[in-house]
Formats: C-alpha cells, sequence, structure tokens
C-alpha cells in the first residue's frame, strides 16, 4: 500500500503572492469568456417606428387586456394585431392594486409600457381603471373581501390614483372610465349596488382629474347590460341605475357615457325593449341621457360584441357571430349619431379562461387570429368581403 | 478491502433492533393515526349541515335556469354528491365571471358548473377528479379501417366554421398534416356530412357528438379524442376536509354507476 502525501492548502494571499501571472491570466481569459459566450436577451423590447392605422371606419375599437401580459413582446404584437384589424381605439384595463400596492408608492412600470406601445402603433388610449390594493380594502372586520371592494373611506385614495394616472399620461390617454360595471354585486365587493356610493366615488374621482389634467375624458357608468330588479342580491339593471345615477347628481361628473351593450342570441338590429337584453339596449340609456338634459354628450360603448361557444345559453353560431358583428358596425353609422368609439370586448386573451368567456375574442391566447378577425379586418379596413365560407348543407342523394 | 470494510461495521445489537422496530411502528403508527389520515368529518367540513353550490345555470344541458326551476347534468351531478354526504343542498345562481370570486368569499362550498381544470387558477382552488371530457373528438365511419389519426391521409374533415375543430385542424396543417378541410355552418352539418359519405372524419366536441347521437340512435361512429377538456368539481384552497369529501363522493359515484347514468341522462 502506498502513502500519498498531502499537500497542505497555501492560504490565497501566498497563492496571489507566488502565482499572479498565472492568476491574471486566468483572469483574462474568464474575462473574454464572459463576453464571448451569449447571455439572455433583455425583455426590453424596441417600440420600432410610429405607425398609423389604416382604418375605413374611425368607430372601430378594441378591448385589450395587457395587464396581465407578462412579457413586453407580446403587448407589443397584440397592439399590432389591433392595429392592423383597423381599430383607431383601444379601451385597456390599469388596475389600481398593480401601480399602488403601498400607499403613495406608485410604481408605472407596466402601464407606461403598455401605453408607450399603444401610442408607438397608432392607437388612441381609453383607460379603465378598478381593482382595489389590499391596504385600501381594509373593511374593519376580518371577512375576506374581494378585489373590488371600495370602502367608503377610500374614495379619495382612488381618486388620487386616478389624478396620477391622468396627470402622468396627459399626452397619451384620452379618457377614462371610472370603474366597472358599478350595478352588479360582485363587481361591487359583492355588496348591494348602490348609485348613491357610486356617484359619490364619481365625484371624488371627477374633481381631482380635471384638477390633475382638465383635457382628461372622464367616461361614467360601464354599466353591465342586465334585468336585474330593485332589491336583487345579483345587482340592479342599468336603466334603473342609470336614472337613480342622475336623481342623485351625477351629471355635473362626467364627460361621456361608457356603455356596455352585448347581443346576446338578438341580430344587432332587433327592436330593444325594457325586459330584453340585446345590443340596441344602449338606445334606453340613450334616451335617459336625453331625457335628463345630456343629449350633448356622447356615448362610448367601451364593451360590446356576441359569443359562439357552442354551449352557453347566450351564444350565437360562429358564423352568425362573424355576420352580426358587422352588422352592428354598419347599424351604428347609420343610427347613432351620438356614439365617439364602439368596442369589441375582447381582442385577446393572455390566457384562456376556459368557459365560454374564451368566445368572444377575435385573437387566441396563442395569438391565432381567429375568422372573425379577419371578417372584421375585411369591414374596418374597406377591404373586399368573402360570401359564406362554408358549405351549404348535406343532403342525402 | 472487503475484510477491512467488515470490520468497521459493528454487527446489529438485540437492543438497537428493539429501539429500530419500537421506532419504525411509532412512525407507521403516527402516519396511520393521525388526524390528517382520518376521514374527514362531514359535520365539521360542512357546519350548517348543507352544501351551497355555485352554479352558472346558463350552459345548457350541463344547468340551465328557465326562470322557475334549475336543471341538467351539473344540478343532477351536485344533487347527487349532496346525497352521499347526507346534506342538504342549496344552489346559487352565478355568471361566470362571479363564480370564482364566490367561492373565495365563501358564498359558495363548491362549483359545480362545467368547469374546465384550469391550472392558472390552481392558487386558489382544489378541483376534484373530473366527472366528464368534453374534449375535441375525431369521429369516423363505424367501420373506417383507420387506426388513428396519423393513418388518415389526405381524409376530407368536416367541422363547423370558425370552432375550436377549425382551430386545430390549422395546427394539423401547420404540422403538413395533408387534409382538406369541409367547413360547415353547424356542428350537426359536419356530422351529417360524415353520415351520409361526403366527409371521411368530422370533428366536434364530445357533448355536440353525444346529443347528435340522442336523436339518431341508429348511427354511430368510431370515436377517439384529440383533445381533452375535462370538467371537474372545485372548492377552495383551504377546505382540504371539504375537498376530500366531495371527491370521495364522486369517486362513489362514479363506481355506483350513478355518474354514468347521469351523464347518460342529460347527453
Amino acid at each position: 500500500m502506498s502513502h500519498v502525501k498531502l499537500k497542505r492548502p497555501r492560504s490565497l494571499l501566498r497563492a496571489l503572492q507566488r502565482n499572479w501571472r498565472g492568476l491574471a491570466l486566468i483572469l483574462l481569459f474568464g474575462s473574454v469568456l464572459a463576453l464571448a459566450v451569449p447571455r439572455p436577451a433583455s425583455d426590453r423590447v424596441a417600440l420600432g417606428e410610429q405607425q398609423i392605422v389604416e382604418t375605413a371606419n374611425p368607430q372601430v375599437c378594441a378591448h385589450t387586456l395587457l395587464e396581465n401580459e407578462v412579457q413586453e413582446a407580446k403587448i407589443k404584437r397584440s397592439l399590432a394585431m389591433a392595429r392592423e384589424l383597423g381599430a383607431s381605439t383601444i379601451v385597456q384595463f390599469f388596475p389600481w392594486a398593480y401601480y399602488e400596492p403601498q400607499r403613495g408608492r406608485f410604481s408605472w412600470d407596466n402601464a407606461d409600457k403598455i401605453i408607450r406601445h399603444a401610442n408607438r402603433q397608432g392607437l388612441r388610449v381609453i383607460a379603465r381603471l378598478g381593482l382595489v390594493p389590499e391596504w385600501a380594502r381594509q373593511s374593519g372586520h376580518d371577512e375576506p373581501t374581494t378585489l373590488n371592494y371600495l370602502p367608503d373611506e377610500s374614495y379619495d385614495d382612488f381618486a388620487r390614483y386616478a389624478a396620477a394616472f391622468a396627470k402622468r399620461y396627459m399626452n397619451s390617454v384620452e379618457a377614462v372610465i371610472v370603474w366597472n360595471e358599478p350595478n352588479l354585486s360582485f363587481e361591487w365587493g359583492y355588496r348591494p349596488v348602490d348609485p348613491g356610493a357610486y356617484v359619490r366615488l364619481l365625484r371624488a374621482v371627477y374633481l381631482q382629474i380635471k384638477a390633475a389634467n382638465s383635457n382628461m375624458l372622464v367616461l361614467a357608468g360601464a354599466l353591465a347590460p342586465t334585468l336585474e330588479a330593485p332589491g336583487s342580491a345579483a345587482g340592479l339593471n342599468e336603466l334603473d341605475y342609470l336614472t337613480e345615477m342622475y336623481q342623485l347628481g351625477a351629471r355635473d361628473y362626467f364627460d361621456a357615457l361608457a356603455v356596455h351593450t352585448y347581443g346576446f342570441r338578438d341580430a344587432p338590429a332587433t327592436e330593444p325593449g325594457t325586459k330584453r337584453l340585446n345590443f340596441r339596449r344602449a338606445e334606453l340609456l340613450r334616451d335617459i341621457m336625453v331625457a335628463r338634459g345630456d343629449a350633448d354628450k356622447s356615448v362610448f360603448v367601451t364593451e360590446f360584441g356576441w359569443n359562439d361557444h357552442p354551449r352557453w345559453s347566450g351564444a350565437v353560431r360562429p358564423s352568425q357571430r362573424a355576420a352580426y358583428t358587422i352588422q352592428a358596425f354598419e347599424f351604428v353609422a347609420a343610427n347613432w349619431p351620438w356614439l365617439e368609439s364602439l368596442c369589441i370586448w375582447a381582442l385577446r386573451f393572455p390566457a384562456d379562461l376556459l368557459s365560454h368567456p374564451d368566445n368572444f375574442t377575435l385573437v387566441s391566447a396563442d395569438f391565432k387570429r381567429k375568422p372573425i378577425y379577419y371578417a372584421l379586418q375585411d369591414y374596418a379596413r374597406g377591404w373586399e368581403r368573402s360570401e359564406r365560407p362554408w358549405l351549404p348543407p348535406p343532403v342525402a342523394e | 478491502m472487503a475484510a477491512a470494510a467488515r470490520r468497521r461495521v459493528k454487527p446489529p445489537s438485540a437492543a438497537r433492533t428493539a429501539i429500530l422496530a419500537v421506532a419504525i411502528a411509532g412512525a407507521l403508527a403516527f402516519v396511520i393515526l393521525s388526524p390528517r389520515s382520518a376521514p374527514p368529518d362531514v359535520e365539521t367540513a360542512f357546519p350548517a349541515g348543507e352544501i351551497v353550490v355555485g352554479v352558472d345555470a346558463s350552459f345548457p344541458p350541463f344547468a340551465l335556469d328557465d326562470g322557475e326551476t334549475i336543471e341538467g347534468l351539473d344540478i343532477d351531478l351536485a344533487s347527487a354528491v349532496a346525497r352521499e354526504l347526507d346534506l342538504r343542498i342549496r344552489f346559487v345562481n352565478i355568471g361566470f365571471y362571479a363564480l370564482h370570486d364566490a367561492l373565495i368569499s365563501g358564498r359558495a362550498d363548491i362549483l359545480v358548473s362545467a368547469l374546465r381544470v384550469d391550472p392558472a387558477r390552481m392558487d386558489d382552488l382544489r378541483y376534484t377528479q373530473s366527472y366528464f371530457d368534453n374534449g375535441l373528438v375525431l369521429v369516423r365511419r363505424a367501420n373506417d379501417p383507420t387506426a388513428d389519426i396519423d393513418a388518415l391521409g389526405k381524409a376530407r374533415i368536416a367541422y363547423e366554421y370558425a370552432s375550436s375543430a377549425e382551430s386545430l385542424l390549422r395546427n394539423w396543417e401547420d404540422e403538413d398534416r395533408s387534409l382538406t378541410r369541409l367547413p360547415y355552418e353547424l356542428p350537426q352539418y359536419a356530422l351529417d356530412s360524415l353520415r351520409l359519405g361526403f366527409a371521411d372524419a368530422a370533428i366536434v366536441d364530445a357533448t355536440t357528438l353525444r346529443l347528435y347521437q340522442q336523436e339518431r340512435a341508429d348511427w354511430s361512429g368510431k370515436v377517439s379524442y384529440v383533445t381533452s377538456d375535462p370538467y371537474a368539481i372545485a372548492l377552495r384552497i383551504d377546505r382540504a376536509d371539504a375537498w376530500r369529501l366531495v371527491d370521495g363522493a364522486l369517486a362513489a359515484l362514479k363506481e355506483s354507476g350513478e355518474l354514468a347514468t347521469i351523464i347518460d341522462k342529460w347527453l
């Protein structure tokens, strides 16, 4: 058995003293290697050249959902698809909880990216504001609250956020929508809906926004189309809700009305009715505005569309969806002079929701354009449309 | 070397063996008898003696509210689960967008609503085992000799225009599969096309196929799933005991054949 004599470990200092030339060589080699080895690309995506939207119908608008998009490249790609569609405007959600995680400490990176890319694509931006950070949801008791729970004492905090947003994006965002569908209980933090509380919120936001940026349009409402009767736990129909808003003095605190109007199973030209949900129900809201002396204000339809899920009871077939969507644009161009924009819900979701809402989109989560995208693009850009891209029903010979 | 190694390892003494045996037995007893592995207690998991079921009743034939009653496959399934657990049942009809908030805020104990398992929600939810797969199915004639989709060659495949079947077929085209696509306005037409011999195959979702076959009992095809969309029951992540009970009840319904009976009733 041989004995191996182990060398004693030398101190680093001694090693440096004796072998400084070797170490210098190693350091030099390491530096060269570090420069030569490819590093992961930066997430920063070039804005690219300034684009212009080519459209034959500037009322075409698309609701985007980019707030949860992690990769900047996907934000850019989505917005480029909106431009290529022929949409002049987007509606985009800017959640308060994301941008003011601690009271008074704003973090605008995500919003900056979205707005920079949107502007570079030539798109006008309408911002929807909502979603309450945890610090502003303290309700004084231990029950869990949802992200839409905004206690009265936090109205001024939300208004300050809205004002900070309006000031920061003074020249890059055209309008803000105050909250989303406050006439639904779950959008109101699972509390009974309260038009009076919404008007107080609207007033607080309007005054602070105008003080920060008098050019920013403040859009109110964005009420959900629903038939809920007064006293319902789920919410209140938007006609009664808007009427109450006016009765409680909302008129002085918004510049235009945001409207959500879905077609469900009706064709776009189907007559509206107080007991029926369809596309022209927006006209009933318009009637309330006119009756309350607000005829001079315009309307932005910030959500509309048809769904083509095979099982959902509010859906139509994909072929009908494409046809109805185009017919809706044709209808408003001919009949709704008070309309500013008609925004389709939705361009694309960052990830599938795995239920019928996925069948509202024009583009799949993996950026595949659906046939309705091409149909709408043909219309928006004034291109010739192909008729009936399907075969006749098979018949036994 | 082997002798040296043997010298270093002492043979276990009787005392050591006894200590080891006691330790193993103790660990086993802890695993077996610990409260974690005891069957969950229904009264503790559902203290009100009631199970509140959140459902979006706008999804026939899974759940539909006609203004007076709620009925459908999901309603029957939830009722059967409640019976298994000997609980009263109450349904809360909630639109899809509010379903998950209802669970998180405690307004519903479980969601039975044709819910597809969504990995993105697993921080907040637990899903039971699946009770139905509504994936896309490739349907061929019953006597079609081809073994699988790869053997279809230049088959003519019928589908509904602009549906998820079209997306799938376009993906297949991207993979250089040489198929002939036959788009129809309705999924029933796609199946008619197969049945009448205009197409070699059709792609529809599993529910559409079952409903079509209900109306044409004399016709059947050779069916293979090409995608999977499993439906499951969802519970809040922190209600582990309730989840074990509901999942166990669902397993029992599968075992007894009652789940199959419910599915056959509606599809």
